[in-house]
């Protein structure tokens, strides 16, 4: 196996089944990650209440608080932090529950070993890009709108909004190129780290979403204009018209 | 309108139903009955041979039939709606727990295989991960076996190895080989008490019970696992009283933990993995002694005390356990009529 770019990242582990948790332990530290084990809901949030991790690898069905309970504690206190869940339930309704409390990719079991370590790479590889994007301008304004890349939080016009990572990584890379062509397939390699699973059309459904955050019109793109087959691109000119400049802090 | 949706519960509706068809059978009899006298003075005097009262009585009688056999009807087919909507139930509590169970043996298979395919792994570790997953192995047999012997058992198509024994010694016995599969400290179970007399029983049988009775008592007690096991008996049965210092159960689950596919849910109680078919099975194999099993905690955290009662051979039951020794020996004569033909 190659070298791992995240060696030294820290893992906690949260299964209850010894032998399998044995086997991750295992297979990760082998990559270099440093694992943290939890055999539990409830020893899994007092451990991460005690350390720092820079990724959750997550059981659904555990003793005394379910992965469910747990990814939503978790994510009240780190919006941020990666969450992996990987479960046997493998039914539509758990995926869409896993996925709206916050976790950011589901994978059942049982999985192939080279899938999960691809995937937690992934993971790892787009937190670390975030970090350092947003790291020198965590805020930016355009509009009426104000975002805040570090914490998540949106403001539009008056309304608050809390963005999901993906949409946040989508607008930044947008409006890191600004006034420039962005096609969906660079955004798919930027933000979604080239998956086979995820098509062009999840581009446009994130495109879809972020216009009726932040356009005035989201019928009528004025920020994030489309390029017929070709991408999108974001743009201010539209407030010049309004003869308001925009703010950067 | 979802206030008004328990209207529409098939209970309420077939109830409804047969109260519709009742009224529709009382008024028609008043009706019958009121107008009678009527219908006879008034068709003698327009026409004598209007009203038979042959026909008339043939009539109501053949009608009553009829509205009978289309209630038996209702009734039979509410009766079969409701066990479907059981199964389907029971199928989707199946799903759910077995799911899981075969998933996770699988996935540790899984990924040990994956793990010795792509990596350097050395020899002390490689024999601890086929250690693994022989366990894994033996945890998928586990489970399979006991679905298809419970199947079997439903079936009275179980291949049952009844004998007579000593009630004492062999429960006695049958206890000390579950405890020392458990691995449990000898001080973790205490057994007292002892029995008279002699039981119609399956040995393997009455181990699948103990160890289904110890595996719970282990998975569902907070710290170190207490079991007290107390032999009795009374003129006609054997009485085993089972109690364990596990975290116990509400009164409204006592009654359900016996059903199969059966698990309890509860924040304040650890969320323990299983099938919910053991103590379904233990049930089945009681019942198929002739005797019977019951269970009953002070609640949540208080432990819970399985009481079993097993007929005594002569005492209680002798035709049954007497049929249940002839299906035994009909059986080996079977198998042995088997071996020698092959």
């Amino acid at each position: 196996m190659k070298k791992n770019e995240h060696a030294g990242s820290r893992i906690l582990l949260v299964e209850d089944e010894e032998n399998l948790a044995k086997g991750l332990d295992y297979n990760l530290s082998e990559e270099g990650y440093v694992v943290t084990r939890a055999e539990n809901g409830k020893q899994a949030l007092e451990l991460f209440a005690q350390n720092e991790f820079d990724l959750i690898v997550l059981d659904i069905m555990l003793p005394y608080l379910d992965g469910f309970a747990v990814a939503e504690k978790i994510r009240e206190k780190a919006p941020q932090i990666p969450i992996l869940i990987l479960t046997a339930r493998a039914g539509a309704i758990d995926r869409v529950r896993g996925l709206q409390l916050g976790a950011d990719d589901y994978l059942t079991k049982p999985f192939h070993l080279q899938e999960l370590l691809l995937r937690i790479q992934g993971m790892l590889t787009r937190k670390k890009w975030y970090k350092e994007i947003t790291s020198d301008q965590p805020r930016y304004r355009f509009g009426d709108n104000e975002i805040n890349f570090a914490d998540l939080t949106a403001r539009a016009g008056k309304q608050k909004l809390q963005l999901t990572q993906r949409e946040a990584m989508v607008l930044r890379h947008l409006i890191d190129n600004k006034g420039r062509l962005v096609s969906r397939k660079e955004l798919l390699e930027k933000v979604w780290n080239t998956s086979s699973e995820v098509e062009t059309r999840t581009v446009d459904n994130f495109i879809v979403r972020l216009r009726k955050y932040f356009e005035p019109n989201p019928a009528e793109p004025i920020y994030i204009k489309s390029v017929r087959s070709a991408g999108y691109m974001f743009s201010e000119l539209s407030q010049q018209h309004r003869k308001r400049k925009p703010k950067e802090s | 309108m979802k206030r008004l949706r328990f209207l529409f519960h098939p209970v309420l509706v077939f109830v409804f139903a047969q109260l519709a068809w009742l009224s529709l059978l009382g008024l028609w009899i008043y009706w019958y009955v009121s107008n009678y006298i009527i219908f006879n003075q008034v068709g003698d005097k327009i026409s004598p041979q209007l009203i038979s009262a042959k026909t008339n009585i043939l009539a109501l009688i053949g009608g009553l039939v009829l509205l009978l056999a289309i209630l038996t009807g209702m009734y039979l087919i509410f009766i079969y709606l409701n066990r479907q909507l059981n199964i389907t139930k029971l199928y989707d509590n199946f799903i759910a727990n077995v799911t899981h169970e075969l998933k996770s043996p699988l996935t540790s298979i899984q990924l040990y295989l994956e793990t010795l395919n792509c990596r350097q792994v050395p020899s002390s570790k490689q024999k601890e991960f086929f250690a693994l997953m022989m366990k894994d192995a033996d945890r998928l047999k586990h489970l399979i076996d006991s679905i298809l012997e419970i199947s079997g058992l439903e079936k009275k198509r179980i291949a049952y190895n009844f004998h007579l024994y000593e009630a004492d010694s062999i429960i006695k016995t049958v206890i000390a080989e579950s405890v020392d599969q458990f691995r449990l400290e000898e001080k973790a179970v205490r057994v007292t008490g002892s029995v008279e007399g002699q039981c119609v029983l399956d040995r393997d049988a009455l181990k699948i019970v103990f160890d289904n009775l110890l595996d719970n008592a282990i998975k569902y007690s907070r710290e170190s696992v207490q079991i007290a096991i107390h032999l009795a008996h009374t003129p006609k049965s054997v009485i085993i009283e089972f109690r364990d210092q596990g975290i116990g159960m509400a009164a409204k689950e006592q009654k359900k933990v016996f059903d199969k596919f059966h698990r309890i849910y509860s924040p304040e109680i650890p969320n323990v993995k299983g099938t919910g078919l053991g103590l379904y099975w233990v049930k089945e194999i009681i019942k198929y002694h002739g005797g019977s099993i019951s269970v009953s905690s002070e609640g949540l955290g208080c432990g819970s005390l399985f009481t079993i009662e097993l007929p005594i051979y002569q005492a209680s039951k002798t035709h049954y356990m007497n049929r249940l020794l002839k299906l035994t020996q009909r059986r080996k004569k079977q198998q042995g009529a088997y071996h020698e033909k092959e």
